[in-house]
């Protein structure tokens, strides 16, 4: 089946003022790029698109994902993942217990194959068991990517995901991520700053300052 | 904010309310409850109709009068002096690392519960205490101990004293609190150092840069220690005056005399108490639009000397007395609870023997159950509270209405003797008549502000992005609470399940109203004992009261680092 995720006349208004409007549809493997200034209204994007909008602004219009209308479904239950600047790992739990936290339930053995499976293909085979703090920051980022995608999203959001590394392991860790995106057939949106994360998406890029659509 | 409807959330929305009504009906209630008899109206006596009588008799009172100025007047120096000195403490060490170390020094005060405080004073002071003994016969050419009044002197110094030190600790806590929020503290250091640049000597460029801006976040905590020292009973009763004592201890005596008809008097009182604190809060208040008023111009004199050398040497030498105060202090007690036969000149005792704290160690197991299942039972729910209401905050996306944090802090600005003979009342209406239940609800009024305000600022802090992360894994928000942050604010629910225990373990008249007397813990015990009893058995209890938040403290710091450990073992 071929995955979704379809913004439909989305109006963000903050008291009187329009904020921003929308009106997208991404594809599975697509990779669609916010940019604008701070400001312009790109984390509040996120935030309605979680389900976390906060009450100073209303917004009308609505978000579905394969054919379904997800507007007004708690963030838990909408089956999108989420990629932040910071890797956000939590501090209680070993780089395994990360991932499994992500994971759907079910039969123990199966699940920690499968979390030492995808550390291996990510190059972090035999950490299962380590305390995240104690990794370096681009192992940190890969731990973040495996957490949101063994959770089986059906769509991911990138909030500036690359904006903390070093220009190296900025190129490595888009490439990886924008990798596993587009073999898992996953609609992306991606806030960023930089002209380089919109030019390796490869998609359409919407400039929120000018509203103005360009393609990459 | 889409807001999830399963039970967890639907909870945790409805825990604000709950805790308010917790709080306020209490408390208005036994408002209520202190306000109809002081009018005359007692329907257990048999007076239904409303008279003055009870505010007549109080006012034939002999030494009414002196009880009352002796409550403003100790009220209002403690007050001051502890914060004249929190001010020329961190004026002379605002650049220094001893800030922070005089701080680590008298920081385990704030926990020591003010009748542990007050007895270890008392034995500081005493004609024969330490002072006597480190000074004589060298100095005094003292072979008996001298005939001083202290402590219960008439004119309330020895009481000063310990309401000094108790609130010393807390008030430079609160500032050096403030000092720690990081665009705070690096603003005003900055600035500091811009006027030393422009030639202010460090102590008039900290009064006329720093200060007045740090005040304002010291302005609460100053009228909250300021209404505490007008009504507080335990350091009054163990270091104040006896004849008359202080308006507060004389109402704790009227409402547990024997003679029934003296609750109206003693509810007038506890009214007049009320009045005469909120009196002080806004004198308090006067005082410092006056003081502000005034210095205007003098900030701005360009004067940049005030023989800032000589203030300097006399914080150095106050807060070596203060020091040396507290470390007297203790060591007195624990000598004394250690102490064989103990001559008088002699600094140390002749012998030491295990004997007083193996008696009283037989003796307090039913007071010491007793004190850790309060303590226990009130900060759990106190600390379970504190947790949804801040959950509630972060669902809703907005924060506590002024309304509702004023009703938290409620119970720590009304003086408690004006509340709880209330509460008392109350709780035999609806024939609640479980003493251990009532005790454990009276903690709770007074648990819940230390625990919430202890628990607020790093549960507000955590990162809101870990929330989100998780729920977009797939967590319900149940899930989000208890496998994520909860986990994650291991250490600070520690401190506020200590701070709470330590809230709990220094309650006395609490215990003792609400109880009825028939619940004794180690605090009750140990302001007993203080009048009277023997020397060596009130020290054991007096450190006892200050081992208990001691351990409590040491678990908070050791259990997270233990979890630490074990969930990162490999």
């Amino acid at each position: 089946m071929n995955s979704l995720l379809a913004i439909k006349q989305l109006t963000i208004w903050r008291q009187q003022t329009q904020l921003l409007s929308i009106d997208e549809s991404i594809q599975g493997g697509e990779i669609l790029s916010i940019m604008g200034p701070s400001g312009s209204g790109k984390s509040t994007l996120l935030n309605w698109l979680t389900g976390m909008l906060p009450h100073q602004f209303r917004a009308q219009g609505s978000l579905f994902l394969n054919q379904q209308d997800i507007t007004q479904i708690p963030s838990h239950q909408r089956h999108i993942g989420l990629l932040y600047q910071d890797p956000l790992l939590f501090p209680h739990l070993s780089v395994a217990g990360n991932i499994a936290f992500a994971m759907p339930n079910g039969v123990k053995k199966h699940r920690t194959d499968k979390i030492s499976h995808a550390l291996e293909q990510v190059g972090l085979g035999g950490l299962e068991q380590r305390n995240p703090a104690n990794l370096s920051g681009g192992q940190q980022a890969r731990v973040a990517l495996l957490r949101v995608l063994l959770s089986e999203p059906k769509a991911i959001l990138l909030d500036e995901p690359f904006s903390k590394l070093d220009s190296q392991l900025r190129q490595e860790t888009r490439q990886l991520v924008f990798n596993q995106i587009r073999e898992h057939q996953l609609p992306a949106i991606m806030v960023t700053h930089d002209q380089s994360d919109t030019d390796a998406a490869n998609g359409k890029v919407i400039n929120l300052s000018s509203q103005e659509n360009t393609y990459a | 904010m889409i807001k999830s409807r399963d039970f967890f959330t639907q909870a945790v929305l409805l825990s604000p309310k709950l805790l308010m009504a917790l709080l306020i009906l209490p408390v208005l209630g036994g408002l209520v409850g202190v306000l109809l008899p002081a009018f005359g109206y007692i329907p257990a006596l048999n007076k239904m109709s409303f008279s003055l009588e009870g505010f007549t008799a109080l006012f034939n009172t002999p030494g009414f009068c002196q009880m009352v100025l002796l409550s403003i007047s100790s009220a209002l120096a403690s007050t001051l002096l502890a914060f004249v000195i929190t001010t020329l403490i961190l004026a002379c060490y605002f650049n220094s690392p001893w800030l922070y170390r005089i701080q680590r020094l008298l920081g385990p005060i704030l926990v020591i519960p003010h009748a542990a405080a007050a007895i270890a004073i008392s034995f500081l002071i005493t004609p024969s205490g330490m002072i006597s003994r480190l000074f004589s016969p060298w100095l005094t050419a003292w072979k008996t101990p001298p005939d001083w009044l202290l402590p219960h002197d008439s004119w309330g110094i020895s009481m000063i004293l310990g309401l000094t030190l108790k609130e010393l600790p807390f008030l430079l806590l609160m500032a050096l609190g403030a000092l720690s929020q990081a665009d705070l503290g690096a603003k005003l250091r900055a600035q500091h150092k811009i006027a030393m640049s422009l030639g202010y000597c460090p102590m008039t460029a900290f009064f006329k840069v720093v200060l007045p801006n740090l005040y304002p976040f010291l302005r609460l905590p100053l009228l909250a220690v300021l209404a505490y020292a007008s009504a507080n009973v335990e350091i009054p009763l163990i270091l104040g005056p006896n004849a008359p004592p202080t308006l507060a201890v004389a109402i704790m005596h009227w409402f547990n005399d024997v003679d029934l008809t003296l609750r109206i008097k003693a509810s007038a009182g506890a009214i007049i108490q009320l009045v005469l604190t909120v009196i002080l809060l806004v004198s308090w208040w006067l005082l410092e639009k006056l003081t502000k008023r005034v210095s205007q111009t003098s900030i701005i004199n360009g004067k940049r000397d005030y023989a800032g050398h000589l203030v300097m040497r006399f914080t150095h030498a106050t807060t070596f007395i203060l020091i040396s105060c507290v470390v007297l202090s203790l060591a007195g007690l624990v000598l004394w609870s250690f102490a064989g036969y103990w001559r008088f000149p002699a600094s140390l005792p002749d012998q030491f023997v295990t004997m007083h704290w193996h008696n009283a160690l037989m003796q307090m197991h039913t007071s010491l159950i007793n004190t850790l299942l309060i303590g226990f039972a009130a900060t759990f729910i106190a600390i379970i509270f504190a947790l949804f209401t801040l959950e509630a905050e972060q669902q809703r996306a907005q924060s506590l209405s002024r309304f509702a944090s004023l009703v938290i802090y409620l119970p720590m600005l009304i003086p408690s003797i004006a509340f709880l003979f209330g509460l008392v009342w109350l709780q035999e209406q609806v024939n609640s008549q479980h003493a251990l239940f009532n005790v454990i609800f009276s903690h709770l009024l007074f648990v819940v502000p230390y625990v919430f305000l202890s628990l607020a600022s790093s549960y507000r802090r955590l990162d809101p992005r870990f929330a989100n992360l998780a729920a977009s894994l797939g967590a319900t928000p149940a899930s989000v609470f208890w496998r994520v942050k909860l986990p994650m604010l291991m250490s600070p629910i520690c401190i506020a399940f200590a701070l709470g225990l330590a809230i709990s373990f220094s309650q006395y008249l609490p215990t003792l109203l609400n109880g009825g007397g028939r619940i004794d813990t180690i605090t009750t015990e140990a302001v007993t004992l203080a009048s009277g009893a023997s020397r060596r058995v009130s020290s054991v209890y007096a450190l006892m009261q200050m081992l208990l938040p001691a351990l409590a403290f040491a678990l908070a710091w050791f259990i997270p680092k233990l979890l630490n450990k074990y969930q990162h073992k490999a």
